[in-house]
């Protein structure tokens, strides 16, 4: 045979084999990616709420925009400890990451956010002002209430100091996981406040010696009020609405002391790869449309104005008129600083 | 030949451990998560507080404990597995291998689902009148060591397994044969010749115990603090990577003295 005619030379094979890695070398060679505006990694949680970014900003605002978005699931731990084993690279692996407001603060207090271009993101002349860092942007919001079932609890709570009383024996539940906030909640209700959770510490000691359960997660606890186990506990109001619609018998009150916020959010990395790409994802997280599917699908209060929520389901979600003047946030920097020495009591003392 | 493999393992092993002691080394901020220095002050503060010290010792109770019960437990397992002649021997195997098959955190759920206050236990001990109130079961060091041996036997009793099959019937006849009574002959003659099983199989057991992770989180819940949770609590719940370095080293330095303690002394013991 002639190799002559063949049409493949080895020579023409080199050539090929070049241009194709050269094209890749130049950017990744595909038809999709030729088309894509670019991808962004998003950190976030796993199960109900990677979910829901993807259906409620994702696919609907993101994809005609020709994005790629690739969720980097996993814990808030992990995620947090990967930004920081990052931090010395150029080129870090993700473009956002979802966490608390608390661990924003955290985040940036190392060094590693990169400044939010308020600019680029023009859903955030909508957002509510205690939304709005610097450093990142609150994506859903709600507050600390007590939950208590009335068949177990004959009295209805109305403050931290009425939920976390010793009277209640093993009717208590804590959350192993929610430690900064039972902190709180019980500094609140012992004379503390927001920069001191110290007179907190006795109270809580008094209720583990009358039997307190302490339970690792938040689904451990739905369990444990599905099952009656428990009767009382401090929870957000989301996470409130959503065990009440899978069946727990549950009531929750607003407690008197005040209602610490729970916020979460998004930061962009200092070393994000795709730092165009993340603003524009933040505003698409801020438009009406995903911010009012969250409050429906998932019970957290919308972080802008422009939100249309349906009065049924903000009376079921939201906080009426006194409640809100009530609503308090947290010392984001008090924590920074003692949340390690709060930890080590909670783990050496508390539990111990 | 050589060079590769060791490759391998320098890079995959040693760098990180020596990477890890250096850290251990190292000083904690929260802000900055680690400061380079060269101080010895998380061990110290390891050594000098009783709750670390507590943990540490809860972990080698666990680990002794479960061992002991998988070792009297995997012996006549193993024992008959080498022994037998049936033609099931193989599917006998495979009902010990079959539990590897699932991953620690699976099983673990399982027995949550055994051990819960409304769980199959409870709910039989309830039904049956044998108790009022459910037990409470979970988060408790009984569900940990019952997690724990539940994951560890089928290792042991494969070791053992493998070893007694080389143990010569004849010799065990030949016991029986001169006299010796079924207890006699197990203990002066099975034993030491399946000691290099018993050894290994106690190592593996003891080492997998010490460094279990998956089962102490999910049964023995918040309170039952055990080593491995505890490294992990410093490293990614407080971004203390020092004192979560030394920690780890501290585990691996127990892990390592108590084996080669143990097995120094069986081995001197099973030769005199």
């Amino acid at each position: 045979m002639d190799r002559q005619d063949s049409g493949i030379t080895r020579r023409r094979l080199i050539q090929a084999g070049g241009a194709l890695a050269g094209a890749a070398a130049m950017g990744g060679w595909s038809p999709a990616w030729g088309q894509s505006a670019g991808r962004v990694v998003v950190g976030t949680w796993g199960g109900d709420y990677s979910k829901l970014l993807s259906k409620n900003i994702d696919t609907p605002l993101m994809v005609p925009k020709k994005y790629e978005v690739v969720h980097d699931i996993g814990g808030d731990p992990e995620r947090r400890a990967k930004m920081r084993a990052e931090a010395r690279l150029p080129r870090g692996t993700s473009d956002l990451q979802g966490l608390s407001a608390a661990q924003m603060f955290e985040m940036n207090d190392a060094a590693l956010c990169l400044p939010i271009d308020y600019a680029k993101i023009p859903n955030a002349q909508f957002l509510l002002p205690q939304m709005k860092y610097p450093y990142g942007i609150g994506h859903i919001y709600s507050g600390k209430v007590i939950l208590y079932n009335p068949k177990l609890i004959a009295t209805p709570p109305t403050s931290f100091a009425d939920a976390l009383d010793p009277r209640y024996g093993n009717k208590l539940g804590i959350i192993d996981i929610q430690y900064q906030f039972t902190m709180m909640a019980a500094a609140l209700a012992s004379g503390g406040s927001m920069t001191n959770y110290e007179p907190g510490k006795e109270r809580l000691m008094a209720c583990r010696k009358a039997g307190a359960r302490i339970l690792p997660t938040n689904e451990a606890m739905a369990q444990a009020l599905q099952n009656e186990e428990v009767g009382i506990c401090i929870m957000w109001k989301a996470r409130a609405v959503q065990w009440q619609k899978a069946g727990a018998k549950v009531e929750t009150v607003a407690p008197k002391e005040g209602i610490p916020l729970y916020i979460s959010g998004f930061v962009i990395p200092k070393n994000a790869p795709n730092k165009d790409g993340a603003h524009v994802w933040l505003n698409e997280m801020l438009q009406s449309s995903a911010q009012e599917a969250f409050a429906e699908d998932m019970g957290y209060n919308a972080t802008v104005t422009n939100a249309r929520i349906p009065p049924e389901t903000e009376k079921r979600i939201g906080f009426n008129a006194e409640e809100r003047k009530r609503l308090i946030d947290l010392d984001y920097s008090y924590l920074a600083k003692n949340d390690a020495a709060l930890k080590e009591w909670w783990d050496k003392t508390f539990k111990g | 030949m050589v060079g590769p493999a060791s490759t391998v393992v320098a890079i995959g092993i040693v760098l990180p451990i020596v990477m890890l002691f250096r850290y251990s080394l190292n000083q904690f901020t929260p802000a900055k998560m680690m400061v380079d220095a060269f101080t010895i002050e998380n061990y110290t503060k390891f050594f000098t507080d009783p709750f670390y010290v507590a943990v540490l010792f809860r972990t080698v109770r666990v680990a002794t404990l479960c061992t002991a019960i998988c070792v009297i437990l995997a012996f006549p397992m193993a024992y008959c597995l080498a022994r037998t002649r049936s033609r099931f021997k193989n599917l006998l195997l495979m009902a010990v291998i079959l539990p590897l098959f699932v991953g620690n955190a699976v099983r673990a759920a399982g027995w949550m689902v055994l051990f819960g206050n409304r769980g199959v236990v409870n709910s039989i001990l309830v039904g049956s009148g044998i108790v009022r109130e459910p037990l409470q079961i979970m988060y408790t060091e009984f569900a940990v060591v019952v997690g724990v041996i539940a994951v560890n036997l089928p290792f042991v009793v494969l070791t053992m397994q493998a070893v007694l099959e080389g143990v010569d019937r004849a010799i065990e006849e030949a016991a029986l044969g001169l006299g010796a009574n079924p207890w006699r002959a197990f203990r002066h003659v099975i034993l030491p010749l399946a000691m290099p099983g018993v050894i290994a199989g106690t190592i593996l057991s003891f080492i997998l115990a010490m460094n279990a992770y998956a089962t102490p989180v999910l049964l023995g819940g918040p309170t039952f603090q055990m080593m491995a949770p505890t490294v992990y609590n410093q490293f990614a719940g407080l971004s203390n990577w020092p004192f979560g370095a030394a920690l780890a080293f501290v585990l691996m330095t127990a892990t390592l003295l108590l084996t080669v303690t143990s097995n120094r002394l069986a081995q001197r013991y099973y030769r005199r």
